[in-house]
C-alpha cells in the first residue's frame, strides 16, 4: 500500500479491532476474497469501509464476527480471536445486515428483540427490562406485538438494531444497513446510528460517502486488497482514488468541490448554499 | 405510444377491514420518447400506479388509454408486450438455468421463432452490458449483474413503453450510472421510459418530466424545473435545487437549474472570479 | 398488508381461552381430537359438538371468522356425505333410481362423518386462533422436552415451527410478487389443463425456492451472529405458567371425552 494512502492508520489510543495480514478465499472460487489486509480500529472510533461490490467488505465483517475463519493472518476483536471463541466475541460484537427481512427470526417484534438475550441465557426479569429499553432506544414503543411482515424496511432495520442494542455490544459491525431502504427508511436508521457514535466502536460498510464525512478514518477495499486507510477528506479531495475504487460523492459534496469549497465542512445542501452566499458577499465587499 | 390515465382510482381489498384506497383519481399523460420520473413517499401509490400501466391491476374507476384506445379492450398479452414492467428487485424472479434462457422467456412466449429470439437475447444483453454473462446461471451472479439480466428479460419483448419500479435501488454507484445511461439510450431510441424512484437526485438527472404522487393523488406534473422548485419540503427536493433555492431570493440570476452540470455552471457564474 | 385471516391464523383478542397455558390447550385439543375418533354414537358426537360450540363462544373469535376456517374442508365434507349417501347399503332403502340406492344408514353415517370432520377442524382452529405461534412452539417444545433424553430434537422442532410461521406471510408476498413479474413477461396462469398450468408455475416455484434457500442462509448467519448455538443454555422470554385454571380446562376436556364415549 502506498504510504500516502495509509495516513488514517496513524492515530492513538487502545486498539479494539485489529487485523494483521488477513487472507481468505471462499471454497471453490477462483480469486482470493481478501489478501494481506491489515488495519486497526481504536476504542470509540467510527470507521468507514468502502469500495466496489465484490471487493471484500462483507467478507471482512464476517471474518471479524467469526462467521468465517481466515485462511492466514490474525484477527483480534475485543481482545478475542473470533475463529477460536465466536460465542464470546458475539457477546461483545453486534452485526447489522443488509437485508432487513432476513435478520428477523420471531413472529413478533418483542420476541425478536429478545432473541439474542435468550441465546445468552439471560434471566427473564432482566430480559424484559433490556428489551423494553432497547425498543425505546430505537423509537419503536408500541410496536411490541407487531408482526415483521407488516413493518416498513426502516422499521425492520430498527427492530434488528434493537435486538443488537439489547446485548449492549462494545463494537458494532454494519453491513450496508441502509442500501435496501428508501430515503425515509435510511433517515430513520441513520438517526439512530448517529446517537451511538462515540459510545461504541463502529465499522460501517456503505456506498453513501456522505455517511462517512465525519468518520475517524475510512478503509478502502478493492478486489480483496486494502488500497487505502485515509481520513474522510481525502475521499473528497482525491478524484483518482474515487475513480479507481468506484466511489461516488453525493451531489452537494461534488458541487462544493467544483466550487473549491471544503465539502468535509458542509454536511447538507443548505449549508453549501450558506457558504456560497458568504463567498459571494465577500466577493462583492472585496470589489 | 402515449398512455393517458383519466381519474384512475384503485382500492385494495374492498369491503374488508383491510380496505385501502391506493389511488384516488390520478390523471396523467405519458408521452412517447420521454423519460417520466414518478416520485413520492411510501404509500403514495407509485407501485400501484405502475401495475396499472400493463393492467396487472385494473382500475376501480377511471380509464387508461393507450394511443387513444381503452386498454381494457386490448388483449392482455399484447398490452404486456407493448408495456414492459420491471418490478422492484426484479432479480428475485430469475429462474432459468442460464442467463440467455431466462432472457429468452418472454420472446418464446411471443412465439417469435428461434432466430428472432436469439437476436433479441443477444441485443438486449449487449445493451445492458451483460453479454459476457450469457451462459452463466442467474443465481450465481452479483446483485448488479442480476439486475441487468432481469431488465434485459423485459426489454427482450421490445416494448414501446418500459416501466421500472426503483430500478437502481440497492446498486453501487457505478452500476447505477450504467443503468441510467441505458434508460437515456432507450429514450433516444424511441422507447418511453417511466421510472419510479425515491431517489430525487437520480430523477433530476435523467427525467424529461416529473410527476409527484402523494397519498394516491398527483400533486404536481411538469418539467423537473417546474416541479422541483415548487415544494418547500426537503424530502421532495433534489440536492441541486436545495443548494440553489436559498440563493434565488438575493440572486435571481442564478436561474432554476436542476441537473448537476447546469447547476455547477450557474453557481460558478454566481461566485464569479472567486473560484 | 395481511391477506386476510385464513386457516386458523391467530386472532388477537382477550378471552378465557386466550389466557390459558398453551400446553393445556394443546393437550386438551389433542384429547378432544382423540375422543372424536373413539366416540361411536351420534349422541356422543353431539355432546362434543356442544362443548366445541361453547369453546368457540368463549374464545371471542367472531363466528364468521370461524366459519372461514371451515371453508377449505367444505369440499371434502360434501364428498364424504355424498359418498356415504350413494354407496352405503346399511339400513332400510329410502330411494331407488337406476343403480343408485339411498339407504337410511348412508344418511346417518354420512352426517356422522361430516360432523366429525367439521369438529376436528374446529378444534384445530380453536387452538391456533387462541394461541400465538410462539406460545404454540414453546408449548410443543416444553411437552416434548422429556423426549430430549431420547435424543429427540424438541428445541430444534420448536425453532423450525417458529421460523416457518414467521416467514409464511413473507413468502406469500414474495410468491405474489414473482407471479406478477412473470405475468408481466407474458406468463399465463389461467389457461390450459392441469399439466400445462403446473408447468407454467415453474417460473414461480423455482425462484421462490432458490430465494427461500438464500433467505435461510442469511437468516442462519444473523442467528449465529446473535449468539445462537442450539437449545443448550437458552432461556425463554415468554413464560409458560401452568395454573389452576389450566388444570381445570384439562379435566373438563377429559370429562367431555369420556362422556361422549359413554353416551
Amino acid at each position: 500500500m502506498i504510504d500516502g494512502n495509509n495516513e488514517g492508520a496513524r492515530r492513538s489510543g487502545p486498539s479494539v479491532v485489529s487485523c494483521g495480514d488477513l487472507a481468505f478465499s471462499y471454497p471453490g472460487s477462483e480469486g482470493a476474497a481478501l489478501t494481506g489486509v491489515s488495519f486497526e480500529a481504536r476504542a470509540g472510533e467510527y470507521v468507514g469501509v468502502v469500495g466496489p461490490n465484490g471487493g471484500g467488505k462483507s467478507t471482512l465483517l464476517r471474518l471479524l464476527n467469526g462467521l468465517i475463519k481466515a485462511d492466514t493472518g490474525s484477527v483480534s476483536i475485543g481482545g478475542l480471536d473470533p475463529a477460536a471463541e465466536p460465542f464470546e466475541v458475539r457477546k461483545r460484537v453486534g452485526m447489522l445486515f443488509q437485508n432487513p427481512d432476513n435478520g428477523l427470526v420471531a413472529p413478533f417484534v418483542e420476541d425478536d428483540v429478545a432473541f439474542g438475550l435468550e441465546n445468552l441465557g439471560v434471566g427473564r426479569a432482566e430480559m424484559r427490562e433490556r428489551v423494553r429499553r432497547a425498543i425505546r432506544a430505537v423509537g419503536l414503543e408500541g410496536y411490541e406485538r407487531r408482526e415483521p411482515h407488516t413493518l416498513s424496511g426502516g422499521e425492520k432495520q430498527r427492530v434488528a438494531l434493537a435486538g443488537l442494542l439489547a446485548l449492549d455490544p462494545e463494537i458494532l459491525l454494519l453491513d450496508e444497513p441502509t442500501s435496501m431502504l428508501d430515503a425515509a427508511g435510511r433517515r430513520e436508521v441513520l438517526e439512530r446510528l448517529e446517537e451511538l457514535r462515540g459510545t461504541r466502536t463502529i465499522l460501517h460498510v456503505t456506498h453513501h460517502l456522505d455517511e462517512l464525512l465525519s468518520a475517524d478514518h475510512v478503509l478502502v477495499l478493492n478486489a480483496g486488497e486494502l488500497v487505502a486507510d485515509v481520513f474522510p477528506k481525502r475521499l473528497v479531495s482525491d478524484a483518482k482514488l474515487r475513480r479507481e475504487n468506484r466511489l461516488a460523492l453525493p451531489t452537494a459534496s461534488r458541487l462544493a468541490a467544483g466550487l473549491r469549497l471544503d465539502p468535509a465542512q458542509l454536511r447538507t445542501p443548505e449549508e453549501l448554499a450558506e457558504a456560497i452566499l458568504r463567498r459571494v458577499k465577500l466577493g462583492v465587499e472585496a470589489r | 405510444m402515449r398512455i393517458e390515465l383519466e381519474s384512475v382510482r384503485h382500492v385494495y381489498a374492498p369491503g374488508t377491514p383491510f380496505e385501502v384506497e391506493a389511488l384516488r383519481g390520478v390523471s396523467l399523460m405519458i408521452e412517447s420518447d420521454e423519460v417520466l420520473g414518478i416520485v413520492g413517499g411510501t404509500g403514495s401509490g407509485k407501485s400501484t400506479l405502475a401495475q396499472h400501466l400493463n393492467l396487472l391491476l385494473a382500475p376501480a374507476s377511471g380509464r387508461i388509454l393507450a394511443d387513444g384506445v381503452d386498454v381494457q379492450t386490448i388483449a392482455r398479452s399484447e398490452l404486456r408486450r407493448r408495456v414492459g414492467l420491471v418490478f422492484q428487485s426484479p432479480e428475485a424472479a430469475l429462474f432459468a438455468p442460464t442467463v440467455e434462457e431466462d432472457v429468452a422467456f418472454a420472446p418464446q412466449r411471443l412465439e417469435l421463432g428461434v432466430e428472432e429470439t436469439r437476436r433479441r437475447v443477444r441485443e438486449t444483453l449487449e445493451l445492458l452490458g451483460a453479454s459476457h454473462l450469457a451462459a452463466r446461471p442467474p443465481h450465481a451472479l452479483s446483485a448488479g449483474e442480476k439486475r441487468r439480466v432481469a431488465i434485459a428479460g423485459v426489454l427482450a419483448m421490445a416494448p414501446e413503453v418500459l416501466v421500472l419500479d426503483e430500478p437502481t435501488a440497492g446498486l453501487d454507484p457505478a452500476t447505477r450510472e450504467d443503468l441510467l445511461g441505458v434508460l437515456r439510450a432507450l429514450r433516444d431510441g424511441g422507447t418511453s421510459v417511466v421510472m419510479i424512484s425515491h431517489d430525487l437526485d437520480e430523477v433530476a438527472e435523467v427525467a424529461d418530466r416529473v410527476c409527484v404522487l402523494e397519498k394516491g393523488e398527483e400533486r404536481a406534473v411538469g418539467t423537473p424545473e417546474e416541479v422541483f422548485y415548487t415544494f418547500p419540503e426537503a424530502s421532495l427536493t433534489p440536492a441541486t435545487v436545495r443548494v440553489v433555492r436559498p440563493l434565488r431570493g438575493s440572486h435571481p440570476e442564478v436561474g432554476r437549474p436542476v441537473r448537476f452540470e447546469e447547476t455547477l455552471a450557474a453557481l460558478k457564474e454566481l461566485v464569479g472570479g472567486q473560484v | 398488508m395481511t391477506a386476510g385471516r385464513s386457516l386458523g391464523q391467530f386472532y388477537p383478542v382477550a378471552s378465557p381461552l386466550h389466557g390459558l397455558d398453551a400446553r393445556a390447550k394443546i393437550l386438551g385439543i389433542a384429547a378432544l381430537a382423540v375422543g372424536l375418533f373413539l366416540v361411536d354414537s351420534m349422541a356422543g358426537l353431539l355432546l362434543i359438538a356442544a362443548a366445541v360450540v361453547l369453546l368457540v363462544a368463549a374464545s371471542r373469535v367472531p363466528p364468521g371468522t370461524f366459519l372461514g376456517f371451515l371453508k377449505p374442508v367444505a369440499f371434502i365434507v360434501a364428498l364424504t356425505v355424498l359418498f356415504q349417501i350413494f354407496f352405503s347399503r346399511e339400513g332400510e332403502t329410502l330411494l331407488r333410481w337406476g343403480f343408485l340406492q339411498v339407504h337410511e344408514g348412508g344418511i346417518s353415517t354420512g352426517l356422522f362423518l361430516a360432523l366429525r370432520i367439521l369438529l376436528l377442524v374446529s378444534t384445530a382452529g380453536l387452538l391456533t386462533a387462541t394461541t400465538t405461534p410462539i406460545a404454540l412452539a414453546d408449548g410443543i417444545e416444553n411437552l416434548l422436552s422429556p423426549l430430549k433424553r431420547l435424543r429427540f430434537p424438541a428445541h430444534e422442532l420448536a425453532m423450525m415451527i417458529t421460523i416457518a410461521l414467521r416467514f409464511i406471510p413473507t413468502l406469500h408476498e414474495e410468491a405474489q410478487k414473482i407471479t406478477r413479474a412473470q405475468a408481466a413477461r407474458g406468463a399465463d396462469f389461467s389457461e390450459g389443463g392441469p399439466v400445462k398450468r403446473a408447468r407454467e408455475l415453474l417460473p414461480v416455484l423455482i425462484p421462490l425456492t432458490i430465494g427461500a434457500f438464500q433467505r435461510a442462509d442469511e437468516l442462519a448467519e444473523a442467528m449465529e451472529s446473535r449468539g445462537y448455538r442450539g437449545g443448550n443454555g437458552r432461556t425463554r422470554y415468554r413464560e409458560l405458567r401452568f395454573r389452576a385454571r389450566d388444570a381445570l380446562a384439562l379435566v373438563t376436556a377429559a370429562l367431555v371425552v369420556v362422556g361422549g364415549i359413554l353416551v
